[in-house]
């Protein structure tokens, strides 16, 4: 998943913690290597090499994949699993590299999940089409990793997968925990915001780190699949606390698809949610 | 746009229920801390036996935190003093009439008995702010600021501290300033030092308003042990100087053989003191130094935290203090305090019983036995519970017992027989809530 992964633990056995630890990282490596792009050994390798033809997906792949149609659908097309090539066009490190228009139109074509015939549970890609669970993933195993946990453990315990994070039961003595949402313009030691988290999930997304400088404007690494562009005058950071991860997670990636509008977004969807820009 | 966005969230929320599997997840509850409110407001109640002093006080603090680590403190109090506390006049062998510190009336006390002054009422609010933020990487610092003001009596006052954390944050150094002005317009005016109690009316030895400043200074040492304890040193010093005395206490005049109050009588037509008293005079400066140390440690869950402070002034009032506090936490959210105190000072060496007649007058004397020799005990608890979102009750209830011990060297003749000293006992209780908004 490329981020830290931390599992902080309210209990006193060091036995149970190491249990709980080995439980919440078996939930995290599964994930990974089942959904993740760079194996060469898994579903998404045979999807990703099926070269137009079908594929038939189990049904952890095909739950997924509904997922993802509904939220193609319920964005407007914004969020689409299939804009992952754009990749090729497009290098966040910070550097003031803009990709060409010519780069950017050749891979339009693969880019659109209305191109792709899903019917559960078979898949067919056109050729040379692209998925990436990574706007899914982590979030995903975060909540996996945390049912796995609250169904064995009663403890009270916090998983953070590199600011997608989640709690199984609240604190002993009804004591919350508390999260510190990094500020995206301050230094690093500093905090935009304290949360004190009793239930539920919390999803940070932004471009804090991954970002284009050119010509003083700032380019965001969220791109819009329809133009392969990014999108524009989207916030800085954007953190939400949602019952679950996963919804939390979306959340923060619909709020930012909706540039300028995310906080009308996310105050209309009556979540929790707090913006910096 | 607004409700489209709203149809999303839930959809989103419904997708998510099925993707996972898990049945409708309880709601999230997060609350947020920076930005926001936290307040503390508490009632408390002081009682002395003996119908003697009673304070009743309401005061409420805010804290604001902000980002990184800044903040504001704010406080409110409201005071309310009544009661009776002894004048510095001895008891004596038959009734005695004083005059008012207004100079407009006289009040008697009762033979055998040590007069109390009851004519006092007064309320007094306070305020005061604090910023603190941190500078750099290590520093933080703070400014704050002070005002309260009574009847008679108005304090305004500034400080400053800067704090730095060393040894990877398990050390802090610290040091602090303050300066503070107060105004005391004593009802009636100040009297002339040593200057003898007149009859009602005459307030031809008052001297208006006075003042005094003091300036403090604190340099300190917090050292983290290991994790479960920590260490505190605190070196202070304090400078006040002006009028440091109170105008509305007096010696008795004695007869050098006797120990007896002297008596007189008023010329006819007028009230005035039927014995002879002369208003108490300090000296207009005083330095202090002071020594705390302080030692918390958790047991598991249980914290002590024991310290002891030594106080050293130039007018030779040395004292100690010793306290002890175990934070012991009850099953789910409350705990229990247990508190015990015990202190003890010895006398200004201008502390007297009596001025005996015919004895040249001193430069300084006063007979206030908050001056003179005492030990006191402290013991109390208090019960604390918390509630939902980070709200907490709690109550405490102190039992203080001071008794004075005042020595044979200072007394004369029949003044041995007699009452010497009120023994002080008082009960404190107090209830407050903390809450977030």
């Amino acid at each position: 998943m490329a981020t830290p992964c931390e599992v902080l633990l309210e209990l006193d056995d060091a036995g149970e913690a190491r249990a709980v630890a080995e439980s919440v990282a078996r939930s995290a490596w599964r994930v990974e290597d089942r959904f993740s792009r760079y194996r060469t050994d898994n579903i998404v390798q045979a999807i990703n090499t099926s070269a137009g033809k079908p594929v038939i997906v189990d049904d952890e792949t095909a739950n997924l994949l509904d997922f993802a149609a509904t939220l193609h659908e319920l964005s407007g097309g914004l969020f689409d699993i299939t804009s992952g090539v754009l990749r090729r066009a497009w290098v966040f490190d910070g550097h003031a590299r803009l990709p060409a228009r010519d780069d950017i139109e050749a891979l339009l074509p693969l880019v659109g999940w209305h191109k792709v015939s899903w019917r559960r549970p078979v898949l067919t890609l056109l050729p040379d089409m692209q998925l990436d669970f990574g706007g899914i993933g982590k979030e995903y195993a975060v909540d996996q990793a945390i049912a796995a946990v609250r169904r064995d453990f009663p403890v009270s315990c916090l998983i953070n997968f590199g600011g997608d994070l989640a709690i199984s039961h609240p604190r002993q003595q009804g004591l919350a925990w508390r999260v510190g949402v990094e500020s995206a313009t301050g230094p690093t030691s500093s905090a935009a915001a304290m949360i004190d988290l009793y239930r539920g999930a919390l999803a940070t997304s932004g471009d804090t780190h991954r970002f284009i400088l050119s010509d003083g404007r700032r380019y965001t690494h969220i791109l819009d699949p329809r133009t392969g562009w990014p999108v524009e005058h989207a916030p800085r950071s954007v953190t939400v606390c949602a019952a679950t991860c996963t919804d939390a997670g979306m959340l923060t990636t619909m709020a930012l698809l909706h540039g300028s509008r995310a906080a009308e977004f996310l105050e209309s969807a009556g979540v929790r949610h707090w913006i910096q820009h | 746009m607004a409700a489209n966005d709203k149809r999303i969230g839930a959809a989103l929320a419904a997708a998510t229920c099925t993707l996972l599997g898990n049945g409708t997840p309880s709601p999230a509850q997060a609350a947020d801390d920076v930005n926001s409110w936290d307040f503390e407001t508490a009632l408390l109640y002081y009682g002395e036996s003996d119908s003697r002093v009673r304070d009743i006080s309401l005061s409420a603090l805010a804290k604001r935190l902000f980002e990184d680590e800044k903040h504001l403190d704010l406080s409110l109090s409201v005071d309310t003093l009544t009661g009776a506390s002894p004048s510095g006049a001895i008891a004596t062998g038959g009734a005695q009439t004083f005059t008012s510190p207004s100079g407009r009336e006289v009040y008697s006390t009762p033979a055998n008995e040590i007069p109390l002054d009851d004519t006092f009422l007064d309320t007094r609010v306070a305020v005061s702010a604090r910023w603190t933020q941190p500078f750099a990487r290590l520093y933080s610092g703070s400014a704050g600021a002070s005002f309260s003001t009574e009847y008679d009596y108005t304090h305004i006052g500034a400080d400053l501290a800067l704090s730095r954390d060393f040894n990877r944050r398990n050390t802090t150094m610290s040091a602090a300033v303050a300066y503070s002005q107060d105004d005391i317009d004593p009802v009636g005016g100040a009297p002339q030092a040593l200057s003898q109690m007149l009859d009602v009316g005459d307030l031809t030895n008052r001297r208006g308003a006075q003042s005094k400043d003091v300036m403090d200074v604190l340099i300190g040492m917090t050292q983290v042990i290991d994790r479960t304890t920590l260490l505190r040193i605190n070196y202070s010093f304090s400078d006040s100087s002006g009028y440091l005395t109170d105008p509305y206490k007096f010696v008795s005049v004695v007869d050098p053989i006797s120990g007896d109050t002297l008596t007189r009588s008023p010329p006819s037509g007028t009230q005035g003191p039927g014995g002879v008293y002369r208003f108490e005079s300090r000296p207009d400066s005083r330095t202090k130094h002071g020594l705390f140390l302080e030692a918390k440690h958790a047991f598991g869950s249980k914290v002590l935290d024991v310290s002891y402070r030594y106080m050293t002034d130039d007018w030779e009032i040395d004292s100690q203090t010793l306290d002890a506090r175990l934070r012991w936490p009850l099953g789910g959210v409350g705990y229990l305090e247990p508190h015990l105190r015990y202190y003890s000072q010895t006398a200004a060496d201008f502390y007297r019983v009596s001025l005996a007649d015919g004895e040249p007058l001193p430069r300084f004397a006063s007979a206030d036995s908050r001056l003179g020799d005492f030990d006191a005990i402290t013991v109390g608890v208090k019960f604390g519970r918390e509630m939902r979102h980070g709200a907490e009750w709690s109550a405490r209830i102190e039992l203080y017992r001071q008794s004075a011990d005042v020595p044979d060297a200072l007394l004369i003749g029949n003044q041995f027989g007699r009452e010497r000293s009120l023994d002080l006992n008082a009960i404190i209780a107090q209830i407050s809530y903390r809450f977030g908004l």
